[in-house]
């Protein structure tokens, strides 16, 4: 494999990455080195009430400004909104997240807010920011989301049902604290479809429009790292060496996609997830053999790679056996690890498939799948394979 | 001889090679959202000044193309902001414009999936454009 002699790409990833057991204690070390002296903590309810927030607010001392807990499951510009107001009454010049994607895309949301005044609904579009925004650190409680290194943040406005999705250079984290640690008293099931959110944003940026060659390294080293040592983490969460192979994995993933984008299927996860309430994780882990099959006469050397790096023998098969084998391969893990294999087992309903798919089609990613998807018929198609397994 | 790029006249034309492109209509039918408005950012000596321009596009006809200042088009549901340089490469196909938007090259503000739905109707604006004879201020 080559790259064309007209490559042309950008690849940004400005995050601090600082990895470590226990290395969550040194946020106040790290807030001083950027220059901040009150951080606002955005976490949610449930974790407020664990030794992880508690231990954040010890390290951030007379620097913490205060702890802001509402944000819910699926974080709307309501919170946003609430977190930035108490963030300004309170003399915040900086945030800390402590939580999973929908903590970390709140408290994205609030930097905004905090440098720039208003709603969040005045910045609705992309890459529209003009300037850094308030500073902020990460330090994600799950591996999945990559959202400590990306520069998208989905909220939802639950005024209009509809997810807003943000993406700007601007609000990318300054900081990403991983302490393996902290992703110990996550449930297997979670665990698993975390994982698997990781490696779909490892195989999705492999085979983007708009892969490119450091997207494609760190996205294939995730898919590695997350075949290995994923069903070992959802076996014993105490796992360390698994656990800190996840964390380490979701945050390589998450910049590669930050850089080369998904595809359609996120596009397809996004809708079930809004429509139907399927965590994104499981709706990527279902449709993700589907979709390889919808791509592969574009990317079948790209699957190629990916199942070279799941340790799948493809030698002696053409570019296009090697990608069903890695179809099959996809769903045999997603199995192993316990997740359901079709949306009929998740419980989305037969005939809400065609108003999923005309949805998707309004989905950002949809514009960076391998294959261009141009009709709502062949999300359609898509969807009805991964509703019955077929 | 060429039109000078986003010039009144340019506009003017634009209009009318957008009008005049029938895959344009069919793409763009279903399209009720209202106007697009794009700016070019200033890029001194040859493009003194940020100009604005105001599409209002509906079902396939753009029924008005019209000089705005740069004000006027953010208060458009849709407004995309680019510099000279980047326009250029939209206007001779070398950059896709909401590819451009995710990467950070070209300013969306409005609703991206309402953008996204209707990417083959942008193509086609950009295409309407490209098949105009246009000359670039610093070529």
């Amino acid at each position: 494999m080559e790259y064309a002699a007209d490559l042309s790409f950008l690849f940004t990833s400005p995050t601090k990455v600082v990895y470590g057991a226990g290395s969550s204690r040194d946020v106040g070390i790290e807030l001083a080195g950027l220059g901040c002296k009150r951080a606002l903590v955005v976490t949610d309810g449930f974790l407020q009430k664990t030794d992880i927030v508690a231990g954040v607010v010890k390290s951030l001392g007379a620097s913490c400004a205060g702890v802001f807990s509402d944000v819910p499951p699926d974080s709307g510009v309501q919170a946003v909104n609430c977190g930035a107001e108490m963030g300004r009454a309170q003399g915040a010049d900086s945030i800390v997240s402590v939580g999973g994607g929908s903590v970390m895309d709140t408290a994205k949301g609030m930097a905004i807010l905090l440098r720039e005044g208003g709603s969040l609904l005045d910045y609705q579009g992309f890459q529209l920011l003009t300037r850094r925004q308030t500073p902020h650190i990460c330090i994600p409680t799950t591996a999945g989301t990559g959202s400590e290194v990306t520069y998208f943040a989905v909220i939802k406005d639950h005024e209009s049902r509809r997810k807003l999705i943000f993406g700007d250079h601007h609000i990318i984290p300054d900081v990403a604290i991983l302490d393996p640690s902290l992703t110990v008293g996550l449930p297997p099931v979670l665990t698993a479809a975390t994982g698997l959110d990781a490696f779909s944003h490892g195989l999705e940026a492999l085979t983007s429009a708009q892969r490119e060659p450091i997207s494609d390294a760190l996205g294939l080293h995730a898919m590695r790292l997350i075949r290995r040592h994923l069903p070992a983490a959802v076996k014993n969460g105490s796992d360390m060496v698994a656990r800190g192979q996840m964390l380490i994995a979701a945050t390589l993933a998450g910049a590669a996609f930050s850089n080369a984008q998904v595809g359609l299927l996120h596009a397809i996860a996004h809708t079930v997830g809004a429509r139907h309430a399927v965590h994104h994780g499981t709706a990527n882990a279902i449709a993700m053999p589907h979709v390889v099959r919808f791509n592969n006469d574009v990317v079948a050397d790209r699957h190629r790679l990916a199942a070279e790096a799941l340790g799948v023998d493809v030698r002696g098969l053409s570019d296009e056996a090697a990608g069903l084998a890695l179809a099959q391969s996809i769903s045999d893990f997603v199995s192993e690890v316990g997740l359901p294999i079709t949306f009929r087992e998740a419980g989305v309903p037969e005939e809400d498939l065609a108003a999923c798919a005309e949805l998707a089609m309004s989905d950002g990613a949809i514009v960076y799948n391998a294959k261009p998807v141009l009709h709502s018929a062949e999300v359609l198609g898509v969807l009805r394979e991964a509703w019955s397994g077929t | 001889m060429g039109i000078p790029f986003f010039s009144d006249e340019w506009i003017s034309a634009y209009k009318t090679a957008i009008n005049g492109n029938p895959a344009y209509k069919t793409a763009a039918a279903d399209w009720t959202y209202g106007v697009v408005a794009l700016i070019c950012k200033a890029q001194p000596p040859f493009f003194p000044g940020d100009v604005g321009i105001w599409l209002d596009l509906d079902r396939g006809v753009c029924r008005e193309a019209k000089p705005v200042s740069t004000g006027e088009a953010m208060k458009a549901p849709f407004c995309i902001t680019g510099d000279y340089a980047r326009w250029k490469q939209v206007l001779k196909k070398e950059l896709e414009p909401i590819k451009g938007m995710m990467q950070g090259k070209l300013k969306l503000k409005g609703d991206l999936p309402t953008i996204v739905r209707a990417v083959q109707a942008a193509q086609e604006l950009v295409n309407s454009a490209a098949g105009m004879d246009t000359k670039f201020l610093d070529e």
